[in-house]
């Protein structure tokens, strides 16, 4: 499909080009300096809790089982769950399956991790209504996905990006009706993020 | 040390004792003050109304009147700014002049922590309760954070946190008359936030005529006192009234 | 939007006198964002922080052709469709057109500033198509059929009670609803709309030339919905809007949520490159993402005013702003407000019809020391005062005063003899011999002079 333009692109680009023509060209800063947290994955943790996620230390042995115990006990009127394509069969736990827009909670399984902003990174391949119909998102995320920073787990990505992915910072909110602060106003009210690995980790800085 | 008092009209005309106690602060603390009376208005409400032309004689004017000046003393942080920030770049290409008058400009309390280097004055406001009002210019063109409550501090007074201290008090010369209702609203923000204190004190005129007059047609009377009555008051340690003014 | 920038003093004064509870949450939302703003850069090295961003965007906005082309040339690549629009009835058009062939019926909206800018949903309601506002504040104003009043937080000059009323009477909320109970009325009827809706329609924070990455930022998720349900996802993004690399976005991600909302970043944010292609994606098979230009041309060719092109729309300047508190956006008669609006609508309208705001500053200088990216705000509010008196639009008035002025200033005689006369007729007199006291008046006391002037007291000797 071709976009319209009607003569509008060279019209702007030109335009463009001679608002800037005899303007000194400003030179690129290049990268932004600065070092992310030592302890990636805690450091994770404690902004993903601060913007009022959840995290739950997930052993390296963590499976499905221990998920479904998790979510008998935390969330005992969840009775059918929604889980992500990509998700492997030894993480799902065993409910039944439905549609994300009728599920209790969606699973997932994160791409990667930022400790710097407390940041899930879920790609589009992952199936977006799971990642945002269900009130209760669950995201499995590996210890040495964590990155330390931002700017790298995104350089990281682009070396092949899905068609979209989101980062998932915490629950859904919104201060709009008298500054009172409501979660799960569209996206997910909860957002449990099961690290799997030691909360401990070496950092996966690259 | 030689100092040269830029009054600025707004002190001339209404807060000549202020500015007649910057005087006498300045000798206390060993400088000669000189006054050359050809001097006038700084033409910052040319400049903010956008007209360059008018500023710039103004400019002018003043750099030729302040020509032999070593050091510039203005106990108003709005027009010190004027002049150490806006000169420059009203100056004619080849014209050194105004760039030269602003690098030896002061703002009376920046001249007195900073070239000085004094910052005890003597105990004349023990037991005093001040607020201060942190004018814009001195506080985001002069980045004067810190000064006027080292100094009030240094003459005794204990500072009484205000939350709008460095908050706008509206005034902003032209604005204060075009925008009335918005000017007069954020006065009354600074009014109705204002704690219980003995001092309100300002380092710019301007800024205590927009409080005072929103203040007493609001029917407050709120004893605003500017900078250099509070620190001579310090340094004097007499038990004269400070209200002289308003 | 309609445009009525011209009665911004009128309209101010209105809305302080007879509307005061907009003053009071306008202030009252302001100050929390800022304190928590201010929070937020306390924790970075914030003065290197926006240095760098500056440099970036000065860099964008100086290399911008050359950019352009790079994004159009990766969202081809991608499978997105790339619309270019020259004002706002082209970039209108390309939508309309978009939802015509598409059968569209229902459109579900993020919040966006550039829409309101080009008069989309009047356009697409004319057209009998459905708009869903998605952004609660967005929602609770669609409802009330009022523009927006602050960038980030739209009503955040309406209360709880209000919004109170508002839901009882059209979603049938209990009366003493609390914010929980609305805002789960409003997510029932908005989730219906996601779900049956055919197009999503956002703007765009920021567009990465490199990869072709339309980014957004939100807290609610209504934007990753808008984004992932509908088949067709339309992205209308203005040009300014590009950042040469994806290691650049990951800084403005970071700087202008905590600019925004004092947040490390927001909830949510969206990186959409193109339509769903891989297996197990849901998500919409056309994405479009029309660039608009409409007056941004125009800013970039201004010798001053191209700076204000780095914004990054994030509200600081609005919430640290002591005018803007007074009122809130309204007053001030067009999408932009506060002081970024005062300076970016002279250069998007034309500074005829952006009068008188360049004047609506006190020049307190506080939204400089906040913004992200230093757009120099009072040093431009400034040079949109000098050309409006270049160009004869200020009031002749005030004009003849302070060529007075100057003319009194520069004469030590004339100074001197006008100084005495004003003294003696004392403040009264004075406010009526000279009309722009009778304006400082009507809202203060008139200021009282001293008794004799200083350079009298100095005459006699100061002891």
């Amino acid at each position: 499909m071709i976009g319209r333009s009607g003569g509008a692109r060279d019209r702007i680009l030109r335009r463009v080009g001679a608002a800037t023509a005899a303007r000194e060209r400003r030179p690129h800063p290049g990268a932004l300096a600065g070092d992310g947290p030592d302890d990636v994955v805690a450091a994770f943790a404690d902004r993903f809790r601060r913007s009022g996620g959840e995290v739950v230390a997930a052993g390296m042995g963590w499976r499905g089982g221990e998920l479904l115990r998790w979510l008998r006990d935390q969330v005992p009127e969840v009775t059918a769950v929604a889980t992500a394509p990509d998700l492997p069969g030894e993480l799902r736990p065993d409910l039944p399956e439905v549609a994300a827009r009728e599920a209790g909670a969606g699973v997932s399984v994160g791409w990667g991790g930022v400790a710097e902003t407390g940041s899930l990174i879920l790609p589009s391949t992952g199936g977006r209504a799971v990642q945002l119909l269900p009130p209760l998102h669950i995201v499995w995320i590996s210890a040495d996905r964590i990155f330390a920073r931002l700017e790298h787990a995104l350089l990281s990505l682009a070396a092949d990006l899905p068609a979209a992915a989101g980062l998932h910072s915490g629950p859904s909110k919104s201060a709009d009706i008298g500054r009172t602060v409501v979660t799960g106003v569209h996206g997910p009210g909860r957002c449990v993020a099961f690290v799997r690995g030691a909360l401990r980790s070496p950092a996966a800085t690259e | 040390m030689k100092v040269t008092l830029f009054v600025t009209c707004l002190a001339d005309h209404y807060f000549a004792q202020a500015a007649a106690d910057s005087v006498r602060l300045l000798r206390r603390l060993g400088c000669e003050v000189h006054f050359p009376e050809a001097q006038s208005c700084c033409g910052q409400p040319a400049w903010n109304a956008g007209r360059n032309r008018e500023a710039r004689r103004m400019a002018e004017h003043t750099a030729r009147v302040l020509a032999d000046a070593e050091a510039v003393v203005v106990p108003s942080g709005s027009c010190a700014a004027m002049l150490k920030k806006s000169y420059p770049k009203l100056a004619v290409a080849g014209d050194g002049s105004l760039a030269e008058l602003a690098a030896h400009t002061w703002e009376l309390g920046e001249f007195i922590v900073h070239r000085l280097g004094v910052t005890e004055l003597g105990n004349g406001l023990a037991g005093r309760r001040v607020a201060i009002h942190q004018g814009c210019h001195a506080l985001r063109e002069l980045r004067l954070e810190t000064e006027p409550e080292l100094l009030l501090r240094g003459a005794g007074a204990e500072i009484v946190p205000w939350e709008a201290q460095d908050e706008c008090c509206g005034f902003g010369g032209l604005f204060a008359v075009k925008m009335g209702a918005v000017s007069a609203a954020m006065a009354d923000r600074k009014l109705d936030t204002l704690p219980a204190v003995d001092w309100v004190v300002s380092g710019d005129g301007g800024c205590i005529l927009q409080l005072d007059g929103r203040a007493r047609m609001r029917r407050a009377r709120i004893p605003f006192v500017h900078l250099a009555t509070a620190l001579w008051e310090g340094v004097s340690s007499l038990a004269a009234s400070p209200e002289r003014e308003n | 939007m309609r445009i009525e920038i011209g009665d911004y003093g009128a309209r101010a004064r209105q809305v302080i006198r007879e509307d005061p509870q907009v003053r009071e949450a306008v202030t009252g939302a302001t100050l929390a964002f800022d304190a928590k703003r201010r929070r937020s850069y306390d924790e970075i090295d914030s003065d290197a922080w926006r240095r760098w961003a500056e440099a970036v965007k000065s860099h964008a906005l100086t290399h911008l052709d050359r950019y352009l082309a790079e994004a159009e040339a990766r969202l081809i690549e991608n499978g997105a469709v790339v619309h270019w629009a020259a004002d706002a009835g082209e970039a209108r058009q390309i939508v309309m057109e978009l939802a015509a062939e598409n059968g569209v019926r229902r459109v579900v909206k993020g919040k966006s500033m550039v829409t309101e800018e080009i008069d989309l949903n009047p356009a697409l309601e004319g057209a009998g198509i459905e708009i869903f506002e998605t952004d609660l504040g967005e929602y609770i104003l669609q409802l009330l059929d009022e523009p927006p009043s602050h960038i980030l937080g739209p009503a955040i000059h309406r209360t709880l009670e209000q919004v109170r009323e508002l839901f009882a009477e059209r979603l049938e909320t209990p009366p003493d609803g609390n914010p929980d109970t609305l805002a789960r009325a409003a997510r029932k009827v908005l989730r219906d709309a996601f779900l049956s809706a055919e197009m999503g329609i956002t703007g765009g924070n920021f567009l990465v030339a490199e990869t072709g990455t339309v980014a957004l930022i939100e807290n609610e998720g209504n934007i990753r919905l808008t984004t992932s349900l509908p088949r067709i996802h339309v992205a209308i993004v203005g040009i300014e809007k590009l950042l040469p690399r994806m290691s650049d976005l990951a800084g403005f991600l970071q700087l202008t949520s905590r600019a925004a909302t004092g947040q490390p970043i927001g909830c949510f944010v969206s990186l959409i490159q193109g339509p769903a292609a891989r297996p197990g994606d849901d998500g919409p098979k056309e994405v479009h993402v029309v660039l608009v230009d409409n007056g941004r041309t125009d800013v970039l060719a201004h010798e001053h005013a191209w700076e204000a092109l780095r914004c990054v729309r994030c509200g600081a300047c609005l919430n640290v702003c002591p005018v803007y508190r007074q009122t809130g956006g309204h007053a001030y008669g067009w999408v932009y407000s506060g002081p970024i609006g005062s300076v970016l609508d002279p250069g998007l309208l034309g500074l005829r019809e952006a009068m008188p705001l360049p004047f609506a500053s006190s020049l307190c200088g506080a939204c400089f020391d906040a913004c992200p990216v230093r757009i120099p705000i009072p040093e431009l509010l400034l040079e949109w005062r000098r050309e409006a008196q270049e160009e004869g639009l200020t009031p002749w008035r005030e004009r003849a005063a302070l060529t007075t002025l100057a003319q009194m200033a520069t004469r030590p005689g004339l100074y001197r003899l006008a100084g005495r006369i004003g003294s003696r007729l004392g403040g009264s007199a004075l406010g009526r011999a000279l009309p722009m006291l009778g304006d400082w008046a009507r809202e203060r006391a008139l200021p009282k002079p001293s008794e004799r002037s200083f350079r009298e007291l100095w005459r006699e000797g100061i002891e």
